[in-house]
Formats: structure tokens, sequence, C-alpha cells
């Protein structure tokens, strides 16, 4: 696959790379594009490189959760080393009230918060099963591990976030902390 | 069922997340045109990292050479303290008779210097002859010891024991050597 065909896949994955790059970055909207720029910069230099072993999608958002790893290690030297560039805070809070406009919801806001209690790899299942649609093992491959463990992480987070939903008395009008039924199965 | 009806509902709500990170969501073209232009920026030629690994990798490279000369140079100095003794009393002696030169009197001082150290020169040769003369009496008296004993165990028929009877000689001759019972019982 030559730059230009991957640039057009790229372009069309690109608003599902952004929400990727969100969850990855704990819905820090500038992490994430910064995150992106990076990946893209890879993907340009040639250092992350598509070989076909798996679908493009999968492996562009493995290389996202790796970049995003790397770039939140680099961000807690710099924190360490007290060199907080002051810039950087003002334009990262006019970011953080636009996306706290998007998330205006009451609903999303409580939702998002039940999401954040949650730990990181059954964080990253859910997100890739219900928001980006992928499979079990599509998830297990982007986060590089086995796809029983995947599908621990995402039993485990699916019944911690309907814990926590049923916490906040959330819900559209329904009963998450409701009584499983047996029979109902 | 009502598993399935829960996880609609996530869905539901992720699905709302969508949409809203979408209309966040930075254009492509701008992301790919800022991070082309991270690619092209000329990268900074100094990096700080490195230069300081280097300077300690050299500071401990020049440590070790010089720990290791000093360690040479203590053997060494222990090896020819005795001879540096005997020379720097003979040197100590001399140049309190020296007196202090001028500038102008550089060549008598080198002259000085010169003698000094051909003296020092004779000095050593002399010491060395000396141990070379006391080593060959040491070896002379080796060579020379006999043990007290050895006067002991000498006796008259020393040359009997000592000798062998030859093939060529005659058989009277060798009759010496048998012993002489027949004799005695013919008498």
């Amino acid at each position: 696959m030559n730059i230009a065909e991957l640039k057009t896949e790229l372009e069309r994955l690109h608003s599902a790379s952004f929400g990727w790059a969100l969850s990855c970055c704990r819905r820090d909207a500038t992490d994430a594009e910064e995150v992106l720029q990076t990946v893209y910069l890879k993907i340009f230099e040639g250092k992350a490189v598509f070989r076909g072993e798996s679908s493009l999608k999968t492996w562009l958002f493995a290389v996202i959760r790796k970049t995003a790893a790397t770039e939140y290690r680099r961000k807690l030297l710099r924190t360490l080393r007290l060199t907080a560039d002051i810039d950087e805070v003002e334009h990262r809070s006019t970011y953080e009230t636009q996306t706290a406009s998007s998330e205006r919801s009451e609903v999303q806001a409580h939702f998002q918060g039940a999401l954040k209690t949650l730990p990181k790899r059954q964080r990253e299942a859910l997100h890739l099963v219900f928001y980006e649609d992928l499979s079990l093992r599509e998830a297990a491959d982007v986060m590089g591990i086995s796809i029983g463990s995947a599908r621990q992480h995402y039993e485990r987070g699916k019944k911690k976030l309907r814990e926590s939903l049923a916490k906040m008395e959330v819900g559209y009008g329904n009963n998450w902390g409701r009584q499983e039924n047996p029979s109902a199965v | 069922m009502e598993i399935i009806g829960d996880d609609k509902k996530i869905r539901a709500l992720f699905s709302e997340t969508r949409f809203a990170d979408e209309q966040a969501a930075p254009s492509f073209t701008a992301a790919w045109s800022r991070a082309q232009s991270r690619a092209l920026k000329p990268r900074r030629a100094f990096n700080l990292s490195l230069a300081v690994a280097t300077a300690l990798l050299v500071c401990a490279f020049a440590s070790l050479a010089l720990w290791s000369r000093y360690q040479t140079g203590t053997t060494l100095h222990t090896a020819s303290v005795d001879l540096r003794a005997v020379l720097d009393l003979r040197a100590n002696i001399e140049s309190q008779t020296v007196q202090p030169v001028d500038q102008s009197q550089k060549q008598p001082q080198r002259k000085t210097r010169r003698t000094l150290t051909a003296q020092r020169n004779a000095l050593m040769l002399a010491a060395n002859r000396k141990a070379e003369q006391k080593a060959e009496q040491e070896a002379k008296q080796l060579a020379s010891w006999q043990s007290p004993t050895a006067s002991l165990l000498s006796s008259s028929s020393d040359s009997l024991f000592k000798s062998l009877p030859q093939l060529n000689e005659n058989s009277v001759e060798l009759k010496s050597f048998l012993p002489k019972r027949e004799n005695e019982k013919e008498k």
C-alpha cells in the first residue's frame, strides 16, 4: 500500500482514530490530537509500516495505543522535571471548555464519570467493542492480549459499568441495578 | 434478555459519545499537514542527553587511564626505592654545597648538572661492581663447601670397592678377588 492509498484510508478512519486516541488519553482532546499527529508522522516517516498482517483499522489503533502510552510516559517525565509550559496549559483549558460543551448532557457526564472509574484495560475493551464496533478478536489484537483476556476485561468492565451507572442512578428511565433473573437467559 | 437490553443502552451511550467526538474532531487535512511539517522540520543537532552521556564516558575513561598510570608509577617507585635512596642522599649532600646561581650563569649550572649526573653514574657503577664481587665470593664459598662428616665415609679399601675387575686381566690377578677358603682347607 503506497502513501497516497494509505492517506485516503487514514482520512476515512480519522474520526474513529480520534475517538480512540481520546479514550487512550483519558478524554484529553489536546493530547489526543498530538498523539494522532505523532501517529501520522510515524506513518509518513515510515517508522510505522502496515504489512497487511491484520486489518488497517486494527493496526492503526494498535499504533495509536502505543503512541499514547509513550506520550503519557513523556508527559509524566516532563511533570517530574517541573517544566510545565504555561502556554500549553492555557491552550488546554480552552480546549477543555470546548469538549465540556460537547458533553453537556447530564447522562453523558455521568456515563463518562463511570467510564473513568474503570481500569484502563476494561475501558479500552468496552470502547473498542461498543464505540468502534470491533469484534473481541480485533479488540484483543489492538490491545495486544489474548482473546480470553479481552473477553474477561470486556465482561468485567461491562459489569462494573452497569453497577456504577446504577449507583449514579443514571438510566434512560430504566433500572440499571436490576436483579438478574436466571430463567430469563 | 435484559442483558442484551443493557448492552443496547451502553451502546447507545457510546454512540452518543461518538457523535460528540466526531463534532469535536480536528480535520484530517490539518492534522496530516502538521505531521508533514513536523517531519520536514530539521531536527535539533545537539542532543543534550547524548552529550551528557558522552562526557560521562570520556571522564570515566580518562580517570581509568590516570588511575592505571598512577598504579604502574607506584610499583616502579617501590622497586627502585633502595637505589634512589642512596643516590638521593649523595645528591642532597652535593646540592647543599652548590650555591644558587643567577639566570645569566646558566652554562656553569648545566656543567654542574652534567658532573652531578656523571658522579651519579659512577656511583651506580661502583655499587654494581661491589655487588658483583660480593656475589662472586659467595659463589666460590658455596663451591668449596664440604660436609664435616664426609671424612668418616672414606676408608682404605675404597679403591677395591670403587674399581671393577677387567676381562682382559690375568687369571692370577683375578684370584685376588676370589675368597681364599679352598686354600685354608688344604692347609
